[in-house]
């Protein structure tokens, strides 16, 4: 691929089905609506044609097919999105075409199937190898299933893949998190991202949590799960890129570097949010709302903010921080960097202002102490 | 009006012992009030007088009944007030002594029978409640003639609720209380009881005409400023305000000065005519003494500005209110305030953030100690952060009280022991009946203005009472207990503090901030100190993880935003060197009855 260009744009695709709910997840995501399937594939490309205009000329690097469950559709019906797509917008040939996937929702056939459709890289939610957690979290497939699934990707062609893990769920215990890393590395995934369990408050876990039937993860915990992942996906040879994402060389995500180093995206399907020119707009959630009002031939926004001066400062910092080029030195001010550098959180290479692995748990705190008052 | 048909009394009770609704019954009895006007405790007009039950301002009211005229003058009821209510005797002839018919004599049924005997009033002994179901009438009646010492048969026997013996209480006053007896031919003599200050016509005196008689456009002079003024109306009070064309000696009323501050009608103080004035001042007046300290500082470090107005404004009508500017490092600016005691307190900041719509942060209340110097110079300190080094003086002095203590037999022991653990010295102590004792201890002040009361009350199961008076000084092996933060002090949290106690009150400051201190980038020590040594210690880790988990496309509004709200709270934090303390902490370790650093059986 060539080199990215700050204009270069992202293409975020948004499925809003799942087989079930995950207690934890509070995702524009919706178990049961099987039946808006077919007609919501139509409604993002009509939705694509709508925004062609006012994106016409725009190099798109990558595409991300998010939910919910993508593969919860048709192959044949992602590759034909993926074709309509193209004749839309300005797509690289050799753009970063991301599917995530559900273990359960995919087979040897179905991945075949999606690697033809114009998918390059795989993200499968795998989530843990402790029967424990998977159970807490809800999860419908096993680690087994999980694994099996992997080993189809390879077999379909997929030479990117990554796997998410989540750390922190009720039930794990500092052992059950090495085994996961261990057996995840064993597979040799091209990249992984292991995220924090956050408990939202609109979700089942949260009310669980409110009512006090669920223990709320620890941070402390949280934050030796980390170092654990930080040591063992080092010492494996992946890169830590972002504050939850790990990549062999070559291998990050670059749909995800272009949110994180404010370039700008489009977002098609129900609640998906678009950035560009420093105003970001979102979709109206509901899917049949959704479907209603492309139907209708009215864009399906739902709310849209200008950035001033001081929100694109802020979010240059929080996006930036998180990331292992950090900002640029000479964007911070010398009193509170050196305060964060003093406390180990952060550090200077070379022109840059990076967080250190401690740091990178600690980026809301360095964010406000670099954002002033 | 001729003397011989005017009575002029007040009543005189322990709180909850029924003064207020014997009030509403003598105003219907009299018809002072058309029934439709009517409302419970009639005569406490501020919202805090009747949210709480308490009186904290005087009122006087004129009841007619028959051919005479009584004059009720309402009495705040509470020890922080007690130079108010002796003067509001003092413009009396006559008290009823007003005993719960359920709870008997208690300390302050003591504590105000015996300023009304001082102030020579006679005293018309009273149980009121008599229809309660556990009411102990004869029990009382017994305990009330023998305090005041007549014949049993001569104590009235009332149900202010329900109005039974109310009527034949007004004729004992009338027989009872000697009229005035004022010389109308002597140049004006006029006892302020109590003022108020209204933002159209300043400040009003309420007034006890003692000798001679006053006008309206009458120019008057008060003898203890030499301050004279044109009175712009008199009137009494049946019972709203009421101009007259004259009052005189034995008439009660109140007098329009149209000037803008209390400080210049002072309670106690005399109002003498200017063109014929009298040569003596009546006796017992006295400048307020602020006997509590606290630190007032507005929540928003802007209102500061307002809370100076707000103060200047309050202190027209609460002459015992004083206060200077002062600053501290945690709070910002602020007022170091001078209060009676700690129920004025608590109700100056609660008419602050009511009447002004400010959000206050007080510091732990500190009584005011007296510093002497080598070579004898006396360094008054009102603020513990003031207080000199450890060495740098002779003798610490404390204000100590006597304080009366009415508790069930049966809970002697326990009210012994608090009295002992607050370094009390036991006076005197008598059984008003086998049931019931009266203890007469010498206590600090300061060890009775956080949480004394309230541990008496749980240690008798709610049954003992407590009043004190003001005694004077006297040495006390004080010190001044720091608290740091990362080796910052933390002036708001500085206490003075007697030296047995100090460990306590370090141990339990630094144990609250603890708790309340939110985990920062770095460990962050907490540290009690007597000047160089640390006494106590604990610390808050350090914050491990504060981040956002995921930060994709759609989440980095919500991200920024969370932020934002993230950086406000920041905004509201008072920083102490490198420590981000919010000002909840503050508030919470503050609070009265947890920084006392006293735990039960203490």
């Amino acid at each position: 691929m060539r080199p990215i260009r700050d204009d270069d744009a992202g293409l975020y695709v948004h499925v809003p089905f799942c087989l079930t709910r995950c207690g934890y997840c509070d995702f524009n995501t919706y178990a049961g609506l099987d039946h808006l399937k077919a007609p919501y594939a139509d409604a993002l490309a009509a939705e694509a044609r709508v925004a062609a205009g006012e994106w016409a000329g725009v190099p798109f690097v990558s595409v991300f097919l998010g939910g919910g469950t993508p593969t919860t559709l048709p192959a044949a019906r992602i590759g034909s999105l993926l074709r309509e797509l193209r004749a839309l917008l300005h797509l690289e040939p050799d753009a970063e075409v991301t599917s995530e996937a559900n273990p359960d929702t995919v087979d040897g056939t179905y991945l075949t199937a999606l690697r033809e459709a114009g998918v390059t890289r795989l993200s499968l939610g795998l989530q843990s190898f402790d029967p424990v957690v998977l159970r807490s979290l809800e999860r419908l497939h096993t680690a087994e299933s999980a694994a099996a699934a992997f080993a189809a990707a390879r077999t379909a062609g997929f030479d990117d893949v990554n796997l998410d893990l989540i750390y922190g769920a009720e039930g794990e215990t500092a052992t059950s998190w090495s085994e996961t890393l261990e057996r995840t590395i064993a597979l040799g995934p091209d990249h992984i991202s292991a995220y924090a369990l956050t408990v939202e408050p609109a979700t089942s876990l949260g009310r669980r949590v409110a009512a006090g039937l669920t223990p709320a993860p620890d941070p402390d915990v949280q934050a030796d799960r980390y170092a654990a992942a930080c040591d063992a996906l080092g010492t494996a040879g992946y890169e830590h890129y972002e504050v939850s994402n790990w990549a062999r060389l070559g291998r990050r995500c670059l749909h995800n570097l272009g949110y994180w180093r404010g370039r700008p995206y489009l977002g098609l399907g129900a609640g998906a949010h678009s950035y560009r020119d420093g105003q970001r707009w979102w979709n109206v959630r509901p899917p049949q709302t959704y479907l209603d009002m492309v139907a209708a031939g009215t864009p399906p926004i739902s709310g849209r903010e200008r950035l001033d001066d001081d929100e694109r400062r802020l979010e240059r910092l929080l996006l930036g921080l998180r990331t292992a080029e950090g900002v640029p030195g000479s964007s911070v001010e010398a009193g509170p960097a050196d305060a964060l550098v003093g406390a180990g959180v952060a550090e200077r290479r070379g022109e840059r202002f990076v967080l250190t692995d401690r740091g990178m748990l600690l980026a809301n705190e360095a964010v406000l102490a670099l954002a002033g008052s | 009006m001729d003397q011989a048909l005017v009575r002029n009394f007040s009543i005189v009770a322990h709180i909850d012992h029924g003064k207020s609704t014997l009030a509403d019954r003598f105003l219907e009895l009299t018809h002072a009030v058309a029934a439709r006007q009517m409302r419970e405790q009639y005569l406490d007009r501020m919202d805090l007088e009747r949210e709480r039950g308490i009186t904290i301002k005087a009122q006087a009211v004129r009841l007619r009944h028959g051919e005479f005229e009584l004059n009720l003058i309402d009495t705040p009821g509470h020890v922080d007030f007690s130079y108010e209510v002796s003067r509001s005797l003092a413009a009396c002839e006559g008290a009823i002594l007003l005993v719960d018919a359920a709870q008997g004599i208690e300390a302050q049924t003591l504590a105000n029978y015996h300023l009304a005997r001082d102030a020579g009033l006679a005293i018309v002994p009273t149980v009121n409640k008599i229809d309660l179901p556990q009411a102990e009438t004869e029990e009382t009646v017994r305990e009330l003639a023998e305090l005041v010492g007549c014949d049993p048969a001569d104590v009235l026997r009332v149900s202010a609720k329900s109005g039974e013996g109310v009527a034949a209480l007004l004729d004992a006053v009338i027989e009872r209380v000697p009229p005035p007896s004022g010389n109308l031919a002597e140049p004006l003599r006029a006892l302020i009881f109590d003022s108020s200050y209204d933002a159209y016509r300043g400040v009003i005196a309420y007034l006890r005409v003692i000798d001679g008689r006053i006008g309206g456009r009458q120019r008057v002079r008060f003898l203890s400023t030499g301050f004279s003024l044109e009175a712009e109306e008199v009137g009494a009070f049946s019972p709203e305000p009421t101009p007259v064309d004259v009052l005189e000696a034995g008439d009660v009323g109140y007098l329009v000065t149209g000037v803008k501050d209390v400080r210049q009608a002072k309670v106690g103080d005399t109002i003498t005519l200017a063109d014929r004035p009298a040569s003596e001042p009546l006796p017992g007046y006295r400048e307020p003494k602020p006997m509590v300290w606290s630190g007032l500082y507005p929540a928003e470090g802007g209102d500061y500005s307002l809370l100076r107005d707000a103060l200047d404004r309050l202190r027209l009508s609460d002459a015992a209110l004083v206060y200077e500017p002062e600053s501290s490092l945690a709070l910002g600016f602020g007022f170091r305030c001078g209060f009676l005691g700690l129920l004025h307190m608590e109700i100056v900041k609660e008419r602050l953030e009511r009447e002004f719509d400010l959000e206050l942060i007080a510091t732990a209340p500190n009584v005011e100690f007296r510093v002497v110097r080598a070579g004898g110079e006396v360094l008054e300190v009102h603020n513990p952060s003031e207080m000199p080094a450890p060495g740098t003086y002779e003798a610490v002095e404390e204000p100590v009280v006597l304080a009366t203590v009415i508790t069930p037999s049966s809970h002697l022991g326990p009210v012994m022991e608090l009295c002992q653990a607050r370094r009390g010295t036991l006076e005197d102590m008598r059984y008003l009946s086998p049931e019931r004792a009266e203890l007469h201890y010498l206590l600090p002040l300061a060890e009775i203005i956080f949480d004394f009361f309230d541990q008496l009350k749980s240690k008798t199961r709610g049954y003992a009472s407590l009043d004190y008076e003001h005694w004077g000084y006297q040495p006390a092996n004080m010190v001044r207990v720091d608290i740091l933060l990362q080796g910052e002090p933390v002036d708001a949290f500085s206490a003075v503090v007697h030296r047995d106690k100090a460990y306590q009150y370090g141990r339990t400051m630094t144990e609250r901030l603890r708790e309340l201190i939110p985990r920062q980038l770095f460990e962050v020590a907490i540290q009690a100190t007597i000047g160089s040594r640390v006494i106590a210690r604990e610390s808050v880790r350090a914050k491990r993880k504060d981040v956002l988990a995921k930060c994709y496309g759609g989440d980095i509004t919500r991200k920024r935003k969370l932020l934002e709200k993230q950086k406000e709270g920041k905004k509201r934090m008072r920083r102490v060197g490198r420590v981000d303390v919010p000002q909840e902490a503050f508030i919470a370790a503050l609070r009265v009855d947890q920084v006392a650093g006293r735990k039960a059986g203490a």
